[in-house]
């Protein structure tokens, strides 16, 4: 009967259950206790609620394995298959009881764990968890899937590709609070745009509400959704009374609430915590004659992140380019040397500057391209809410970024070549996207508007054919440059143009290819990219730092009107003062730049200094005493962390100009002595290590960053491999030393000789002593010293 | 209730400062960092009410058991406590995150403006409820957390579980039972008929005598 439901949709309103755990509170279920274990112990109680909410008249009924995956069953003493199988069965015994056709929902509720970068739980960890209990659940016999009471967008994900594998329909439903937001700050339109991509049968509401502030928001959910939506409210606000929580919204007021919901549109409706059969008795009612609101199919070409959704057409949507190897030195330099920090930092730099969407290419001849794009993305998306677009040849490194990426990406790119086609379509049914369709194919780019709209309506189609609609399309006409064939330019624009009238398909350019062998680029870029909007183009691939071509940006969208009143263009550019060249006396010194931790000096300085002496000179007679004073200060007490901070920063800056110098000049620079730096396994803070490595590098150290939360295994074998001399580890809890002490005992074993420093908040001389450090830091500065004893730098 | 804010002395001595004069550049980015949070951040709180039990060392507080001298003894005039937890959200964390890789003086600054914010917004809650308390004639004591002195940090899981703190303020515990958000607290608040017995535990109460953050250092 499994599939019927699907069927039933759309025909006459469905109704879920309601609340469980509020029933078998009132029935002696104490705080904290696991609701799912009662299904073991408890069972009579439990297939009498089931029956209950069928007489009431429910159509689904909700089995009682919300918790029921390892993370929270873990040391309960019964496995997931067991509380699973017991749970679903009760329920089928329940409808089987009733005399009626009702189906029996395999409940998959939060793991009580917070995702990496925000707490310690690996994706794949979630996946596995909810895979287990959903493979439980349709060999117990359930017949659709439910995801929800989820907050995270990352965990709902990891549930939906672990329940889409059953087979079952899937229905997933979120918790949102009075301002509409996730516990995790996203959105209803971010979780929309990836439920929906990641192909699941029906979305909505649940918990956190009562359903007068859930129909607040259902206008927005329904402006989004092209699906039919659930909506479970609680009975209420939860309140607290003498301990016991309570709820408020009486079983006719929530009937008269929900009939509101239905006429609003939603297809399913249930009730969640503090809801009880009379609650769905009179919402069965209430709502039993109205029929379901036709749901009319958006059309949104929509990516998101875990944060916001960015849809195409409402205004050009800037797509930065910068991270990207091809033709940069000191990118290229970054990746092999594994220095995400940089990556990060181009980021958030274009996202200062106006990118909407960030691209991300890793792909260099030589490194794992899979291992740092997976970096890359879980960096960026650690720090940045913009959504990311994953750019690579490589369908594997495609794969393992659309897998563990938060959200619904653009992926770059497929195109007209069939293989390109059935690698890359397949991946967007399963893990959801908007791909970037580039005109090209097995003869190459044609030469004409029309050969690159035939292409583009060659991809549309095949993607449709596996089911993939053009709204999850934008189709790169691909701008050639204009010095090899001027028409290139005419041909870009003109395929830009019928491929949004005609295919009605949203549309992007790489723009600065336009210019490859001029002068002046930016000059043609920015004229180009005004062409190019113009001509109906949705996105632009540009670098946003480029102050000409935000600078047309703004005010193509001002002239077109998709800036309303202008207030984007106004709030960046009135009281812009137009830039007064400095004049030439007023620049510090590096020294003085540094001491005073400012970092615009310190660069400016850099780069002034660069005109008339060596790199190497400046750092040995500027930048190190300059930063050996502010230590000295530091270590005094007459000058304090942020001031510490702030010309270690300086410092780095100014390190950048001139790194970026030498590389340029002869090729990649070789650093100096190598320290592994590693807050140790069980700690998913890292301020205090990053505090010491900022200042490690401002002595040329080379600093191999392994990040937070590494497993000692993980220390020891990048010491090894970087041959280095010392370790530095850092533990911030009483619970996490003890992953230190055992990084150590790794450490003595594996690699006689290498020395290991440490430091953190719990940590003292003594307890460092204790656990067989050799040096322990009760500072920044500290950690310096010591390596440059070590290294002999005094 | 009034949205927390940054407590500018406590931001300052958690930076290292204790009692020193700023610099102004220091002042600026810390007033900065303040408004980027206060702005930024949807706290939450949670908490309930349980009947206290006190046999020896044996503190019951509802479903939660726990062994702790220094508990037992810090709520031995109460009849009640409430099990409490609140949280600023993710958004210190991802905030911290970004500038650590773009400005570690910005993000070291956050991290103490944070710090403070999250207790001064504690302390809000703990007004509220001492409103709520007060015409049973009832005052509350200071709080005290897992983790503080013999009240081992171990409860942090089953103490979030009580609260279904996951789903009603999406906090958690890791394995090593860090709160995340980090930005977080949870504690015990007894409730007392003796305003006098609330006795506010300061550094001086603690036995971690090297403590950077100390108040009476230096």
């Amino acid at each position: 009967m499994n599939h019927i439901i699907k069927d039933l949709l759309g025909k006459r309103l469905v109704f879920f259950d309601g609340a469980m755990g509020t029933l078998l509170q009132q029935n002696g279920l104490a705080a904290g206790e696991l609701p799912e274990l009662w299904n073991l112990s408890h069972p009579d109680l439990i297939r009498s609620i089931h029956r209950a909410y069928l007489d009431a008249g429910c159509d689904i009924i909700i089995a009682n394995t919300f918790g029921a995956n390892h993370i929270k069953l873990r040391g309960c003493g019964y496995s997931v298959p067991e509380v699973v199988k017991a749970g679903v069965s009760l329920a089928r015994e329940a409808v089987n009881s009733c005399g009626r056709d009702a189906f029996v929902a395999m409940d998959l509720g939060p793991t009580g764990k917070l995702l990496r970068p925000m707490g310690d739980l690996d994706f794949e960890q979630a996946y596995q968890a909810f895979s287990e209990a959903a493979q439980a659940g349709a060999a117990a016999g359930a017949d659709l899937m439910l995801i929800e009471t989820m907050s995270d967008t990352y965990e709902v994900k990891a549930a939906v590709l672990a329940a889409k594998e059953t087979g079952l329909p899937v229905f997933a439903t979120m918790i949102f609070d009075e301002q509409g937001k996730l516990l995790t700050g996203g959105d209803i339109p971010a979780a929309v745009a990836l439920l929906e991509s990641l192909g699941v049968d029906a979305i909505g509401f649940n918990c956190g509400l009562g359903p007068e502030q859930m129909l607040t928001f259902l206008p927005l959910l329904m402006e989004q959704v092209s699906i039919p939506v659930i909506v479970s409210p609680n009975a209420g606000l939860p309140r607290s009374e003498n301990g016991q929580t309570v709820f408020d919204v009486t079983p006719q007021q929530f009937a008269a609430s929900m009939r509101k919901i239905a006429e609003h549109g939603a297809w399913i409706l249930g009730g969640c915590c503090g809801t009880t059969p009379e609650h769905l008795a009179a919402t069965i009612a209430a709502c039993r004659e109205i029929s379901p609101v036709p749901i009319s199919p958006k059309n949104r070409t929509v990516v998101s992140s875990y944060t916001h959704a960015v849809a195409f057409g409402e205004r050009p949507i800037i797509i930065g380019e910068r991270i990207n190897p091809t033709g940069k030195k000191r990118f290229q330099q970054a990746l092999r040397e594994n220095d995400l920090d940089y990556i990060l930092r181009e980021g958030l730099t274009q996202q200062q500057n106006g990118a909407d969407i960030l691209d991300v290419n890793t792909g260099l001849p030589d490194i794992d391209e899979t291992a740092m794009m997976c970096r890359a993305v879980t960096g960026l998306q650690s720090v940045t809410g913009l959504p990311l677009q994953i750019d690579t040849s490589n369908p594997a490194t495609m794969e393992a970024a659309l897998r563990l990426y938060n959200g619904k990406p653009l992926l770059n790119s497929v195109n007209g070549k069939q293989e390109s086609m059935e690698q890359i379509f397949p991946l967007i049914k399963k893990y959801g996207g908007v791909a970037v369709a580039l005109t090209l194919d097995e003869n190459g780019i044609p030469e004409t508007a029309e050969g690159r709209f035939a292409i583009a309506e060659k991809i549309v189609h095949t993607a449709e054919r596996y089911g993939i609609s053009r709204k999850d399309l934008i189709v790169d006409v691909l701008a050639m440059t204009i010095s090899a064939g001027q028409e290139s330019a005419a041909v870009a624009l003109q395929a830009l143009s019928m491929v949004r009238e005609r295919l009605g398909v949203h549309t992007s350019l790489g723009v600065s290819n336009i210019s490859f062998g001029l002068p002046q680029r930016e000059l043609i870029n920015a004229t180009f990219l005004t062409m190019a909007l113009q001509s109906g183009m949705s996105a632009a691939i540009l670098n946003p730092n480029s102050q000409a071509m935000m600078n047309a940006y703004h005010s193509f969208c001002a002239l077109s009107g998709a800036d309303p009143r202008c207030t984007a263009y106004i709030a960046k550019y009135s009281g812009q003062v137009a830039e007064q060249p400095s004049a030439a006396g007023t620049l510090l010194t590096l020294k003085d730049a540094v001491r005073k931790g400012l970092r615009e000096s310190a660069e400016a300085s850099a780069a002034e200094a660069l005109k008339s002496r060596e790199p190497l000179e400046i750092i040995h007679n500027e930048l190190v005493p300059a930063l050996d004073e502010v230590g000295r200060r530091f270590e005094e007490r007459t000058l304090f962390l942020p001031q510490l901070l702030m010309s270690a920063e300086a410092a780095k800056a100014a390190f950048e100009v001139l790194r970026t110098h030498m590389t340029a000049e002869n090729g990649p620079q070789e650093r100096r002595d190598k320290i592994v730096l590693a807050t140790v396994k069980g700690d998913i803070h890292d301020i205090g290590k990053n505090i010491v490595k900022v200042l490690l590098e401002n002595y040329s150290y080379d600093v191999i960053d392994l990040g937070k939360d590494v497993p000692p295994e993980e220390i020891v074998r990048a010491a090894l491999e970087n041959q280095v001399k010392l370790v530095g580890l850092s533990a911030l809890m009483t619970t996490t030393v003890v992953n230190m002490e055992e990084t150590i005992r790794q450490i003595r074993r594996d690699i006689p000789g290498c020395l290991v420093m440490v430091g953190g908040a719990v940590l003292n001389q003594e307890y460092a002593s204790k656990i067989g450090a050799d040096f322990y830091s009760p500072d920044a500065m500290g950690s310096v010293r010591y390596a440059n004893r070590i290294f002999g730098h005094s | 209730m009034t949205a927390p804010r940054v407590r500018e002395q406590e931001a300052l001595r958690y930076l290292g400062l204790r009692g020193h004069p700023a610099d102004n550049r220091t002042l600026d980015l810390l007033h900065s960092c303040s408004s980027e949070l206060e702005t930024g951040i949807s706290p939450r709180c949670v908490s309930q009410r349980f009947p206290l039990q006190i046999h020896g060392n044996l503190v019951q507080m509802g479903p939660l058991e726990a062994v702790s001298s220094k508990l037992a003894y810090h709520l031995r005039n109460c009849s009640e406590v409430f099990l409490f937890a609140a949280t600023l959200g993710p958004f210190p964390d991802v905030l911290i995150r970004r500038y650590s890789a773009l400005d570690m003086s910005r993000a070291v600054v956050l991290q103490a403006c944070a710090a403070s914010l999250i207790e001064s917004y504690c302390d809000l809650c703990g007004h509220a409820l001492a409103e709520q308390v007060r015409s049973e004639g009832l005052y509350l004591c200071p709080r005290f957390s897992p983790g503080y002195s013999d009240f081992d940090i171990r409860f942090q899981k089953l103490f979030l579980d009580i609260l279904n703190a996951q789903k009603r303020i999406g906090l958690t515990a890791t394995d090593s039972m860090m709160l995340a958000p980090s930005k977080s607290v949870t504690a015990v608040i007894g409730l007392t008929s003796h305003p006098q017995s609330c006795h506010k535990m300061t550094c001086e109460d603690c036995p971690s005598t090297d403590c950077p953050f100390r108040k009476d250092a230096d």
